[in-house]
């Protein structure tokens, strides 16, 4: 056996003394949390714009199967591989009520408890929206007003699926990064913008003309997010020396080409340069494009969430570098 | 009301480890898990580069983040102010493990708990521990000062930080006398007094945690200035690279 391995308790850490990056939940096993994190934005956004466009007559069989796709990516994806992360995944039970009353304080509890209410009530929205879509009469029936009502309530813990693990993440007064209540904002909108992008994919199987109204959106939202992402990285600078440390981790340092190829270069500026091609030129873009833009677009929701765990950065521990 | 707290005398603290090997011991910790943890800390005085140590340790906040946090409720606070985690309850979702600000929770994995011989059958001493102090991989750790001692001592009738049956096995090791215990809701009790002669400090307290962990004598504790060499340097970008480094190879081999 190696003597240091034999020794190391013995030795004095230098630890927590300058900044140290998080690895938890992004490191080893911790990349299951990056992924499942990324299914949670793809699957959230999908569901809320399936949701909009569900209340058209002449979308309804894309906002059905934008639905499903966007159902099955947190109920199939997001929640299994939160699951495979944990260490006891079988006493996942012991999170929600009636088994605990966690939800009061821990954002983690409440997520978990948003998820399965959000998957519970989009089943039978789906449900609904199956009926209407694949059956025109019932739209203007009963049946729309009940998938109104479900649409509502299933997009509200939709969105509170969709903001959980910023909330979760911006409590950590350890990882100043995260610290800020632009987080949750910022992985709503994201998520949004990549449903959006998502759509457009379903829009191009269903046949039915959803392309246009989900670029003019893509094109608001690709410029909405790029200004808050300028926003939360001008906060960050400014909030400490740590969280300074993380931006410039992301932007110069070891993530550079996760920000700027990931997320600047294939999650906004390809997918906007798209939307705004076909707007100038007043046509369509072709399908090889679309599906272009639409993995530009996932592959900077994978970025985004990569960097924003990988530059956490936690506050060293002694009184002095309070500087940080 | 009781709340355990401890103060740490860093200028009596001469860096045996006696504390780390005693709560090893006490608690049958896995090889890769230490609760209590000495850090070195350098610093430049212009003339002079000194490494100076902290021993650090669960802070057992009264406003404890980690506690607040638990998906399972698995870490709770006793009426004592300690702050300790069912392991029956946990769940292993690290939350609380990057929620804590002063990074005092460990997560046992099996690479943490290789046992203390890998590859050979475990000791006596190994199996002896696994009964008296179980740890269950997959789940999150952390000092809970001794409080099965401080229990059964109690139940004795015996006085924490006065008698050693009643004591964290750390304080009663602790040959240079740096670790105090006592009750911090007593203003006559030998922390109490200790916190307000000599101007007792905790970690961070901007984060409004209260920990009951307290600090005294030392240049670091003081208003002096005296900061870790690489925040004095005014540059960050610097050690951007030993961030994902953060234990340095020398220090390591220092005591090979």
């Amino acid at each position: 056996m190696n003597i240091r391995t034999a020794r190391q308790w013995m030795v004095t850490h230098e630890w927590m003394v300058k900044p140290m990056a998080q690895t938890e939940w992004i490191q080893g096993k911790g990349l299951l949390v990056w992924l499942a994190e990324v299914f949670s934005a793809l699957g959230t956004g999908l569901y809320l714009v399936s949701v909009f466009f569900g209340l058209k007559e002449e979308f309804a069989v894309t906002a059905f199967w934008a639905g499903i796709f966007g159902w099955i990516m947190i109920a199939v994806f997001k929640l299994p591989l939160h699951l495979a992360y944990l260490g006891k995944p079988w006493r996942f039970y012991k999170s929600f009520p009636p088994f605990s009353s966690a939800w009061k304080t821990s954002w983690f509890a409440r997520g978990i408890v948003f998820t399965m209410i959000f998957l519970a009530l989009a089943v039978v929205q789906l449900i609904l929206q199956g009926l209407i879509a694949y059956d025109a009469a019932a739209f203007n029936s009963g049946v729309m007003d009940a998938n109104y009502v479900f649409m509502v309530l299933a997009g509200i813990f939709c969105v509170m699926t969709s903001i959980y693990c910023g909330f979760a993440m911006s409590y950590c007064k350890s990882v100043p990064f995260w610290n800020t209540g632009l987080l949750p904002i910022v992985f709503l909108l994201m998520g949004i913008a990549d449903g959006l992008a998502l759509i457009m994919g379903v829009g191009l199987v269903t046949g039915e003309e959803v392309i246009p109204t989900a670029e003019s959106a893509t094109r608001i939202m690709l410029i909405i997010n790029a200004l808050l992402i300028l926003a939360y990285l001008v906060n960050a600078n400014y909030q400490s020396t740590t969280a300074e440390l993380s931006v410039k981790e992301l932007i110069v340092g070891h993530l550079a080409w996760v920000f700027w190829l990931g997320i600047v270069i294939l999650g906004i500026i390809v997918p906007f340069a798209i939307s705004v091609g076909s707007y100038f030129t007043g046509e369509e873009a072709t399908a090889g494009l679309l599906v272009f833009a639409i993995v530009c677009h996932t592959i900077g929701a994978f970025s985004l969430k990569y960097g924003v765990l990988k530059v956490g950065i936690y506050r060293p521990l002694l009184p002095k570098s309070q500087a940080y | 009301m009781t709340r355990w707290g401890m103060v740490i005398n860093l200028a009596k603290c001469m860096r045996c480890h006696a504390c780390v090997a005693a709560c090893r011991i006490e608690h049958f910790l896995p090889l890769r898990v230490t609760w209590p943890r000495l850090i070195a800390v350098e610093t430049d005085e212009g003339y002079k580069v000194d490494v100076s140590t902290y021993p650090v340790r669960c802070n057992q906040c009264k406003d404890a983040p980690c506690v607040d946090v638990c998906p399972t409720q698995a870490s709770y606070k006793r009426e004592d102010g300690i702050v300790a985690i069912d392991s029956d309850k946990c769940f292993g979702c690290r939350y609380c493990v990057i929620a804590c600000p002063y990074q005092n929770r460990t997560y046992v994995s099996r690479k943490r708990d290789p046992g203390y011989f890998p590859g050979y059958p475990k000791t006596g001493f190994e199996k002896k521990g696994e009964k008296l102090y179980p740890h269950q991989r997959g789940t999150t750790e952390k000092c809970n000062f001794c409080m099965e001692r401080i229990d059964a001592g109690l139940a004795k009738g015996l006085k924490p930080g006065i008698d050693r049956d009643a004591t964290p096995a750390c304080v009663n090791t602790c040959q240079a006398r740096a670790l105090t215990f006592g009750d911090l809701d007593d203003p006559n009790s030998n922390v109490s007094k200790l916190i307000r002669e000599k101007s007792g400090f905790v970690l961070h307290p901007e984060y409004g945690t209260d920990p009951s962990v307290f600090y005294i004598d030392y240049k670091l504790g003081g208003n002096d200035n005296k900061a870790p060499v690489e925040a004095q340097t005014g540059s960050h970008i610097q050690h951007l690279s030993s961030v994902y480094e953060p234990v340095k190879e020398k220090l390591a081999k220092r005591y090979e």
